[in-house]
């Protein structure tokens, strides 16, 4: 179907129904929607990726702040742990924004195709998290970034402190200017980081990466806005579609296979990555 | 109080103020959304012409409708619906640097002054964010 011949309601109809599939998806994959939500939207609809690349981050940063006083008063996210991480991670990701915004739309496309492969990729070939204990470091022990939490499927307390700071506010800088850049919340990232890099525990890494997202989202999601990139029609039925979606997909966490799910967030990541890398290269417009 | 006290009390806190201000901006952005598409409220675009526009480069759509970009839809919110629901979609990224200025007094009451100047750090690189002053275009 032309998209200029169809009728305008078909799209925000058809976003909202991708947006919730993508939700459901989402969930049940562990990863943040953004990461699915900008290469398919951006691959398949008539939208312009800068206006694709708005709603992306408002929809993860709606995602993360819905679900962030429940991981803070289970204490699955550490304040202690998102402050400093997620100002180094604003501050690149206000740069991401910026420099995406400035960028040729070709230029990002074959990025964002580049990264979503690589990203597809990687969570293929992952394996289960740390799960054993660090040692502060220096800066670390500064910033005092430990803390404890009851692990109610353990049904023990687990204290935990967190090491390589530096290499962590690198890492966070990295993931927030590429999230800017290409509108992704980057939870992807953020959980290694947090997990393989920091030593944090799984649930902590997990739960802490939400409420980083909804940090660092607010601050690129603000140039969207300023520079007109942000198009109500888009956005809002693509954060009712996910916030829908991640319902139904908490629900069905516990009676889907985990293999079956990552294979089916891998094979649509590099569907989707691969539309972008080619679209971008001029080689399937 | 110890470490672990002290977080307990700014968590709760941070969850308080985020559980209340994100259901007041879900709200107020879809009751927004409702307005637009029922065409109760003008739109600066109509709806069955924005297919002819959606597709195009940021700047490029400024220029060829002439909406208004930086701060200046703002001005907009009482003439043109999108601007309305825009401005309810913005409360979203206002959220965070809400939570943060509630637990900055409470972080210096407790005496955790490193916590608190990374909290006024961040509202400070949030503002930035928001003004538009480095965000180009």
């Amino acid at each position: 179907m032309e998209a200029a011949a169809a009728p305008w309601w078909i799209w925000p109809l058809a976003l909202f129904a991708v947006s919730f599939a993508i939700g459901i998806v989402a969930v049940l994959g562990g990863i943040g929607g953004g990461v699915l939500f900008v290469p398919i939207v951006g691959g398949f609809f008539p939208f312009h990726l800068d206006f694709v690349r708005g709603a992306g981050l408002v929809f993860a940063l709606a995602g993360t702040l819905a679900a962030g006083p429940t991981l803070l008063r289970s204490r699955m996210a550490s304040l202690r742990l998102v402050m400093p991480l997620a100002l180094a991670g604003s501050v690149a990701s206000f740069a991401g924004a910026v420099v995406g915004l400035s960028m040729s739309t070709e230029a990002v496309q074959t990025a964002l195709g580049a990264t979503v492969i690589v990203i597809a990729a990687l969570i293929a070939l992952s394996r289960d998290g740390y799960a054993g204990t660090a040692e502060s470091d220096a800066l670390g022990a500064a910033l005092r970034m430990k803390g404890d939490y009851e692990d109610p499927a353990e049904g023990v307390r687990i204290d935990w402190r967190t090491h390589r700071t530096l290499a962590g506010f690198g890492a966070f800088g990295a993931i927030g200017f590429l999230g800017g850049l290409f509108g992704l919340g980057a939870g992807f990232a953020n959980v290694p980081a947090l997990n393989l890099l920091m030593a944090a525990p799984l649930k902590v890494a997990v739960g802490s990466s939400g409420l980083i997202i909804s940090v660092i989202n607010s601050s690129a999601a603000w140039v969207y806005i300023y520079r007109g990139a942000l198009l109500p029609v888009l956005a809002v039925p693509s954060i009712l579609g996910v916030m829908i979606g991640s319902r139904i997909g908490a629900r069905l966490l516990a009676m889907t296979p985990a293999t079956t799910v990552r294979r089916i967030v891998v094979a649509a990541m590099l569907l989707a990555g691969t539309r972008a890398l080619l679209r971008g290269l001029g080689i399937w417009t | 109080m110890d470490v672990t006290e002290h977080d307990a009390k700014v968590q709760s806190i941070y969850a308080r103020w985020l559980d209340v201000s994100t259901r007041l901006s879900f709200a107020a952005s879809l009751a927004a959304f409702v307005l637009y598409l029922s065409g109760a409220l003008p739109a600066y675009v109509a709806l069955r012409d924005l297919p002819r526009y959606w597709g195009l480069p940021v700047g490029e759509f400024l220029r060829q409708t002439g909406a208004p970009s930086g701060w200046y839809w703002f001005t907009h919110m009482g003439s043109g619906a999108e601007y309305l629901n825009l401005g309810c979609m913005a409360l979203l990224g206002i959220v965070t640097l809400v939570c943060y200025a509630r637990i900055v007094p409470t972080l210096v009451a407790l005496g955790e002054r490193l916590q608190a100047v990374l909290a006024t750090a961040q509202i400070a690189v949030l503002l930035v964010a928001a003004s538009g002053f480095f965000a180009g275009g």
